[in-house]
């Protein structure tokens, strides 16, 4: 008893003396700077050892931490490319001075994407790759988004200059569904129009702090989508990222004909007090855009089609790639034989010329059409408050506005499209609350195809006595009879009927142009679309209450509502179409053995009120083999729901209609009274009824092996090799119903439709990915990597889109700081792609390989950052879908300041 | 120690490197033109004719002023060549080129030359004819696709344009062909209802289509589709006598009841009655029949009644064009106009048959269903108003017969 006793005075004496101590609030002031330089460091994390204490240096390299834990302290410093350091504080009497040194430290990188749950990359369960904002500094490439192409794995389309679409594991196509894009926690999708517009409508370059990239099945986590993977964009804290940072880059595209480039970004964020900061972001580009310049022959077979020789001069039927009006064909034939009957003196003469004389109106090239100038606003801003320590609440809004062109099914000019995102997020070490909406506006965008398809019209009909077709075989005929030969006549025909057809950029043809284009199609080519998204989501981690394993519980809720006006989707103007969809998620992680082990399930349950519920598991585990040597393997799987334009399209697009899956579109159009025919099977002569089915989601499930470890501190490996197999993809199919039902299949008698079918057997894909980052002296870093994806098992007549070359690579040698006092930095980076089959709605055809360079050299002093740059330098032309612009090199010169 | 001597010689290397890999990028794929079979350079079809054999037919087609085209290597046509051996016997001498005016010039020349390449292979064998138009408008005003139909057919060995033999074998030229042909092939310049109204031995054909057309609207008369360009008829064309000789027997058919029942109505027997009449109704359907007022005897309505007569005339009619060379050696059953009619689609038509002798067709015979004979073509090609055979017009041909053809 008596021992007892002394110890717990001890104790309350103690707690006294604590209790004393945290009434008394100390502040320690500092500033941190570079070692080498001396010039101030901003954004280093200052942290009280043992405690969640911690501030942010600002953009003057200046701290301040307010505690009312007694002294001495020892801080923690930690920053990108920084080597960490602890500093002892015995009194606040007078700010502390620290100098950090550079470092590169391979693999110390935190992801929170892989599991939702802070961890080292090097111990991510599951692949991932990272890209901080020190890369994207450092980059060469014009734009943060061209950087994700450099990582293993990755396959990037870019529809024009402002329109980028990163890809994994194939399926690569502008608007890609089965990729996600979420930036800063919102998914970046335009909700109508089923596509991420991140490079258009996204964050402002300055804003980003990192990007995470998920290759492979993510749905587990994310939900719907993801089945190749997810990218995720995080935005800077303006209590960690302070101060006035912008960046002006001037340059021009293309070395022939070179145009101007402007690009201004600005962000201001500003700590006002310990609780309260705020960031807002600007950034404007202006530029002449790549264009699409393929004017190849094409022919088609309703969704597919084939590259054949022929130029406009050449072939009557002749339909550019990316010239467009020139869809609109017909057999003459048929014409010249009801000349015939009312001239039966030629009828003999027209019995001698062939069954199908097929000839397609004088299309527009992409570039006499669309003004290849382009501009893209960003503008951003949050307002974060610090309700609690703890808890961090934040209003953030984005919003954009642009011009740029995207490939679909047909190519459409997005002119003056705006998508607002708005979030408003609580924040918690554990938990996180948040709810968002996306407002779209797709403005003045218009399908490039159907608007000139209907310019022609406008300007003289196809059809009718007196129409451009009848005139067209009157005049070849004229000119058969003067003996002139089929394809002189052709010729001559042509430049006949088309006396007087607008010339681009007259003002005749600019008002017709103004008012086809302004009409909602079917009248004229305008896309209406103002559909929206808002979703409430959260999330909450019991690692504090539950200790025996790591649980992780989250849900959400997405409410679509479709706004067209009847002109994209099925449904009318005043009662927009709404769209229910929730899910729930679980993870449970366990470390066993010492830790050499984790283990985590995931499971999630997504149901959309068009479709069957769903649920997809995940399990990974992770063996730390030894330190810095980890081994992972992953059963992830994956599924989409159809999109929205899947579930409820209503398009007529000049061809045919595309319609949705839903049943009530195909009680419109009676479908089912009055039955539609495989297209395939009238051509064949055996017409086989198609029936309604209803649409399932697709999906996927993914086995993946892995291998990362950290050599020596000097070379980081990185490999895997996953094996995938993909059930009821959804496609389309193309189909044909009879106008009068009594009447036969006679090309009078029948209307095409697009539907969406699940597309019977299964698909594998699999594929494998190797990377090597190597520290050499003096801070220089080389990096490689090659990747391979092969879809294989693609049943016959299945046209898979899977547009993935066989293997890719990157190799890219960097400095980050070199030379005296480290100012300067430089990359080249090169990357090859093997050249491949490509596949979509617009066209299919080979695709050569691609083979570009990218390089940048810069020059630090104090704050300012001056960068000359080149992406592609060696301007060779490219292409890396079909129907999409060609790229070119693109040069630069750069100032920015405070870029952190 | 300068800075760049610490920097490891590998990323040099590489970056070399970098640049020799990136120098592969092929050359876009560019659109393809198709290119057009190249066109030859001579002989053209022009050329052909300086032999000095077709220096008549050069000479007009020089007046017409057509060489440039046949000269053109990039525009294909066949030309039905006569020397000047088959122009003279046509009666179109050096002379007559000189002479006559360039718009006669160019619609004769214009008739020998047609827009398309047909070579002796692809000269028709079959019946009906097909028509191959020549470069001759008749009428630029009225529609520039207008055109005369020329009618090549080939049987056995022997082949011709209308009915102007082919003698010689082609001549190819790189922008067409050449076929020598024993006449001028004269370009029709009237319709068939011109010839049957001006012919005075065809004046009851004449009165059967006007009594066969009555009621009808002009548009879908006979006499409409005998003047319109766009038809395309074989007429066999029986002559007065052969109509008057139907008519006088059909009348007398008709009469004899009606005045047998008038001779019992005035207190004959019938023995008497049937013995008497046919001296009185012969002389009544003689004189009845003897001029084509027949037809528009209102007494004889009710016994040739308009649709009697429209069969009648309709079964002289073929829809397509026969000259004679084109009718077959065995006797063969052809469709007419007739079966056209409702019901009447399975009706045999009529047999024509020729019979060549080494100049051509000597014999020729048509038959109607209902006919004891067969009626013969009065073989005489010469042109109009004399000929009777092979009478071309803008939309037919006209062959004149010697018996009405009967359908049943």
């Amino acid at each position: 008893m008596r021992k007892v006793l002394p110890f717990v005075a001890a104790l309350i004496v103690a707690n006294l003396f604590s209790f004393f101590a945290m009434a008394q609030d100390i502040t320690i002031k500092g500033n941190v700077k570079n070692a080498t330089t001396n010039e101030n460091v901003s954004s280093i994390s200052i942290m009280i050892k043992g405690s969640s204490e911690g501030t942010y240096t600002d953009d003057k390299g200046n701290f301040a931490i307010t505690t009312r834990r007694p002294l001495p302290l020892e801080l923690e410093l930690t920053g990108v490319g920084f080597e960490s350091q602890k500093v002892k504080v015995t009194s606040v009497d007078q700010p502390i001075q620290v100098n950090v040194k550079t470092s590169i430290a391979l693999g110390q990188e935190v992801v929170v994407s892989a599991t939702r749950t802070p961890s080292r990359i090097l111990e991510s369960p599951v692949s991932i790759e990272r890209i901080s904002n020190t890369a994207i500094r450092n980059s060469a490439a014009a734009n943060y988004y061209d950087i994700v192409a450099n990582m293993k794995g990755v396959d990037m389309i870019s529809s024009s200059l402002t329109f980028k679409t990163p890809t994994t594991r194939g399926f690569a196509g502008s608007g890609n569904t089965r990729f996600n894009q979420i930036v800063v926690g919102m998914d970046n999708q335009a909700p109508g129009l089923n596509f991420s517009v991140g490079s258009v409508i996204g964050l402002n370059e300055l804003d980003v702090e990192s990007m995470e990239l998920l290759p492979g099945a993510s749905s587990a986590l994310y939900g719907s989508g993801g089945m190749n993977g997810t990218l995720i964009i995080n935005s800077k804290n303006p209590f960690k990222y302070q101060g006035l940072s912008f960046q002006i880059k001037e340059g021009i595209l293309g070395l022939t004909d070179p145009t101007p480039y402007h690009n201004a970004n600005v962000r201001w964020a500003q700590k006002v007090n310990q609780r309260f900061a705020y960031k807002i972001g600007v950034e404007y580009i202006n530029a002449k855009d790549w264009q699409g310049d393929d004017y190849r022959n094409y022919k088609r077979f309703g969704t597919s089609g084939q590259i054949v020789p022929g130029t406009r001069e050449t072939d009557p039927n002749y339909d550019g790639m990316n010239v467009y009006g020139d869809e609109t064909s017909t057999n003459i034939k048929s014409i010249l034989n009801l000349i015939g009957t009312q001239a039966p003196f030629l009828q003999g003469f027209i019995n001698t010329l062939p069954a199908e004389m097929l000839v397609s109106r004088t299309g527009y090239r992409e570039n006499e059409v669309v003004s290849p100038t382009t501009y893209n606003l960003k503008l951003s801003g949050a307002l974060h408050y610090k309700i609690t320590k703890g808890i961090e609440a934040s209003l953030t809004a984005y919003w954009g506005n642009g011009n740029t062109v995207y490939t679909g099914s047909n190519r459409y000019s997005f002119r003056d499209l705006k998508m607002g995102q708005y979030k408003l997020e609580l924040n918690h070490k554990n938990w996180f609350l948040r709810g968002y909406t996306t407002q779209e506006n797709a403005g003045e965008s218009h399908n490039l195809t159907v608007t000139t398809q209907l310019i022609n019209e406008a300007w003289k009909p196809s059809g009718g006595t007196t129409g451009w077709f009848v005139n067209y075989s009157q005049a070849y005929l004229a000119q058969r009879l003067a003996g002139k030969t089929d394809f002189d006549a052709h010729t001559a025909a042509r430049s006949i009927v088309d006396v007087g057809r607008p010339v681009p950029r007259s003002d005749e043809f600019k008002a017709i142009y103004d008012q086809v284009r302004l009409k909602p199609i079917p009248l004229g080519g305008l896309l209406l679309d103002r559909t929206d998204l808002w979703v409430g989501e959260g999330q909450y981690n019991f690692s504090d209450a539950v200790k025996f394993a790591e649980i992780l519980i989250g849900g959400n809720y997405k409410q679509y509502i479709l706004n067209s006006e009847g002109t994209l989707f099925g449904d009318k103007a005043g009662s927009p179409i709404k769209i229910n969809e929730f899910g729930s998620y679980i993870q449970v992680s366990k470390n066993l053995f010492n830790d050499v082990l984790r283990l985590t399930a995931s499971g999630r349950y997504d149901k959309n009120q068009n479709f069957n519920g769903r649920f997809t598991p995940r399990v990974t585990a992770l063996i730390r083999a030894a330190k810095d040597h980890n081994i992972r393997f992953s059963y992830q799987t994956a599924y989409r729901f159809p999109s929205n334009q899947q579930q409820w399209i209503d398009l007529f697009t000049g061809n045919g209609r595309l319609i949705g899956t839903v049943k009530e579109l195909w009680d419109k159009y009676n479908m089912t009274s009055n039955p539609v025919y495989a297209a395939e099977s009238l051509i064949s002569g055996n017409p086989e009824v198609v029936p309604y089915t209803a649409g399932k989601p697709e999906s996927v499930a993914s086995y993946e092996i892995g291998y990362k470890s950290l050599i020596a501190r000097k070379l980081l490996v990185d490999v895997y090799g996953y094996w995938s197999q993909y059930e009821d993809f959804l496609s389309r199919r193309d189909v044909a119903q009879k106008k009068d039902p009594a009447g036969g299949f006679d090309l009078a008698n029948i209307d095409g439709y697009s539907i969406v079918v699940n597309a019977p057997g299964k698909v594998k894909a699999y594929g494998w990915g190797a990377s090597l980052e190597y520290i050499l002296a003096a801070n220089f870093v080389v990096s490689g990597n090659i990747s391979s994806d092969i879809l294989d098992d693609v049943p016959a007549n299945f046209r898979a889109d899977f547009n993935s070359p066989k293997y890719r690579s990157n190799l890219t040698l960097a400095n980050t700081a070199f030379g005296e006092e480290q100012r300067l930095g430089f990359s080249v980076s090169w990357r090859w792609q093997e050249g491949f089959y490509y596949q979509s709605d617009f066209a299919s055809g080979d695709l050569p390989s691609i083979s570009t360079v990218d390089a940048q050299l810069s020059y630090r002093v104090k704050k300012s950052l001056f960068k000359i740059g080149a992406s592609n330098l060696l301007d060779s032309r490219y292409r890396n879908g079909l129907g999409n612009a060609t790229i070119g090199g693109m040069y630069y010169l750069s100032y920015g300041y405070n870029i952190f | 120690m300068s800075p760049i001597n610490r920097i490891n010689k590998i990323p040099l290397l590489l970056l070399t490197g970098l640049f020799f890999l990136t120098s592969c990028n092929k050359d876009l794929p560019k659109a393809i033109p198709i290119v057009p079979p190249a066109n030859g350079v001579t002989p053209t079809l022009a050329t052909l004719l300086d032999d000095p054999s077709f220096s008549i037919l050069k000479a007009a087609v020089v007046k017409a002023g057509l060489l440039d085209e046949l000269a053109d290597p990039t525009l294909r046509f066949t030309v039905f060549a006569p020397d000047n051996n088959a122009l003279i016997a046509s009666g179109i001498s050096m002379d007559a080129v000189n002479a006559l005016p360039a718009a006669s010039i160019i619609g004769l020349i214009s008739y020998h030359i047609i827009p398309q390449v047909v070579t002796t292979a692809t000269i028709p064998t079959s019946f009906p004819n097909l028509q191959y138009p020549s470069i001759l408008n008749p009428a630029p005003a009225v529609s520039p696709l207008l055109r005369l139909t020329t009618f090549p057919s080939k049987r056995g060995n022997f082949a011709w344009v209308n009915n102007i033999p082919i003698i010689a074998a082609e001549v190819t030229a790189v922008n067409g062909v050449l076929h020598k042909v024993a006449r001028a092939v004269a370009p029709p310049t009237q319709f068939l209802w011109q010839r049957i109204v001006a012919d005075p031995n065809l004046g009851y054909l004449e009165a059967a289509i006007i009594r066969a057309d009555s009621g009808a609207p002009a548009a879908t008369s006979l006499v409409g589709y005998l003047q319109n360009i766009g038809a395309n008829f074989t007429v066999f064309a029986p002559t007065d006598a052969a109509f008057k000789a139907t008519l006088t027997g059909a009348i007398y058919v008709g009469l004899l009841p009606l005045v047998t029942q008038q001779l019992m109505g005035a207190g004959y027997t019938a023995a008497q009655a049937a013995a008497a009449a046919p001296g009185i109704a012969l002389p009544q359907a003689t004189a009845l029949a003897s001029t084509p007022d027949v037809f528009k005897n209102p007494a004889l309505f009710s016994a040739l009644k308009a649709e009697t007569i429209k069969g009648i005339v309709v079964y002289h009619v073929l829809g397509s064009r026969a000259f004679s060379v084109n009718l077959p050696t065995a006797a063969t059953n052809v469709l007419t106009l007739l079966n056209t009619g409702p019901g009447l689609a399975n009706h045999p038509g009529v047999s024509v048959q020729a019979t060549f002798g080494p100049a051509g067709v000597t014999a020729a015979t048509v038959k109607g269903l209902g006919n004891q004979t067969a009626a013969n073509i009065q073989i005489n090609p010469t042109p109009a108003p004399g000929g009777t055979s092979d009478q071309h017009y803008l939309n037919g041909v006209l062959h004149v017969i010697n018996q009405v053809l009967l359908p049943q």
